[in-house]
């Protein structure tokens, strides 16, 4: 890891430059409020942890009703965690539906390209788009009980009708194909097969993976829970100390 | 926009025709933040924006979060 010196100071002192009995009077005029952020210490905190929860938000706000992931929050963060080199792993917990492709394969590219180590959880659920994600951490877990469906995408609310479109949804699948391919045990041909299996799923064609299943299937990495997933962050992280990467 | 996702499009927009909720923007601390405002001096904050990694680790400044805005 690169050092950035003087780039990323500690977290206690937000306003560089500034006098400290100076930054009370700022914050009180801006705002009329004292803002002391918390700041943990990262010494005692050197992973930290990000979960995936509901719909992952993309290009458009959703109602109220959905809980949701927003990815212009997530993405900045992992640049704050790949940054600061108080911070030494990361485990990303995935409990998702789904939703936005190209914010879900933004996150997961950020986590797939990231040098601190990563280790992910499947909890819950991990369907869709939340699958590239699983993957894309160094490390992928797996709860017994959870389950990823593996399903075509669709094109929501715009009308196959042309051969053009039918091409750009055949590319758009692919770019998931291909992310989850590359970076697990998944054959595409194994891949596609799951994706396009008839009689699993009511409403449309697809593969529910359950717990070992998609372990058995070469998608994730080993099944497990919490426990685990640290034991196996202290792995990855001890293993680049030892390597003499900062 | 292509939603990749198990649950129905209905269910996901279910109520998307209501009004969207207002919002403000307001700098505090450095870092632009989005808030929507509660009345009675309190305001939640919606979304953080900043070219600043580190706002993004702040817990007081995390989506969601209540503020109160004491003018003086």
């Amino acid at each position: 890891m690169l050092k950035q010196n003087g780039y990323l100071q500690d977290v206690e002192e937000p306003d560089e430059g500034m006098p400290d009995d100076e930054q009370p009077m700022e914050a009180i005029k801006e705002f009329g409020q004292i803002a002391t952020p918390i700041a943990p210490d990262p010494e005692l905190n050197p992973y930290h942890c990000l979960t995936i929860i509901g719909q992952i938000e993309g290009h458009m706000v959703l109602p109220p009703r959905n809980k949701t992931t927003k990815y212009e929050h997530v993405i900045p963060q992992l640049v704050a965690i790949e940054q600061n080199p108080k911070i030494k792993g990361l485990l990303v917990v995935l409990n998702t539906v789904g939703g936005d492709i190209e914010a879900g394969l933004a996150i997961a590219e950020m986590l797939k390209t990231m040098n601190t180590p990563t280790v992910s959880l499947v909890l819950g659920g991990g369907h869709s788009i939340g699958a590239p994600i699983a993957v894309a951490a160094d490390y992928s877990l797996i709860s017994e009980t959870a389950t990823m469906t593996i399903h075509p995408i669709r094109l929501n609310g715009l009308v196959i009708g042309v051969p053009q479109t039918y091409e750009y949804l055949d590319k758009m699948q692919d770019r998931v194909i291909r992310f989850i391919v590359r970076h697990s045990r998944v054959s595409t041909e194994a891949l596609r097969d799951m994706m396009f299996r008839t009689g699993e799923l009511v409403r449309d064609v697809g593969t529910v993976l359950v717990g070992e299943e998609a372990v058995r299937v070469g998608l994730i990495n080993e099944v497990g829970g919490v426990g685990q997933a640290l034991i196996r962050l202290n792995q990855l992280v001890t293993q680049r100390t030892q390597g003499g990467i900062q | 926009m292509i939603l990749y996702t198990v649950i129905p499009l209905d269910d996901i927009f279910e109520g998307m025709e209501e009004p969207p909720i207002p919002t403000i923007e307001m700098v505090v601390g450095g870092a632009t933040l989005e808030l929507e405002p509660l009345g009675n001096f309190q305001a939640r904050v919606v979304r953080i924006i900043s070219s600043d990694p580190r706002h993004y680790l702040t817990s007081l400044y995390q989506p969601g979060s209540i503020l109160d805005l004491n003018i003086v």
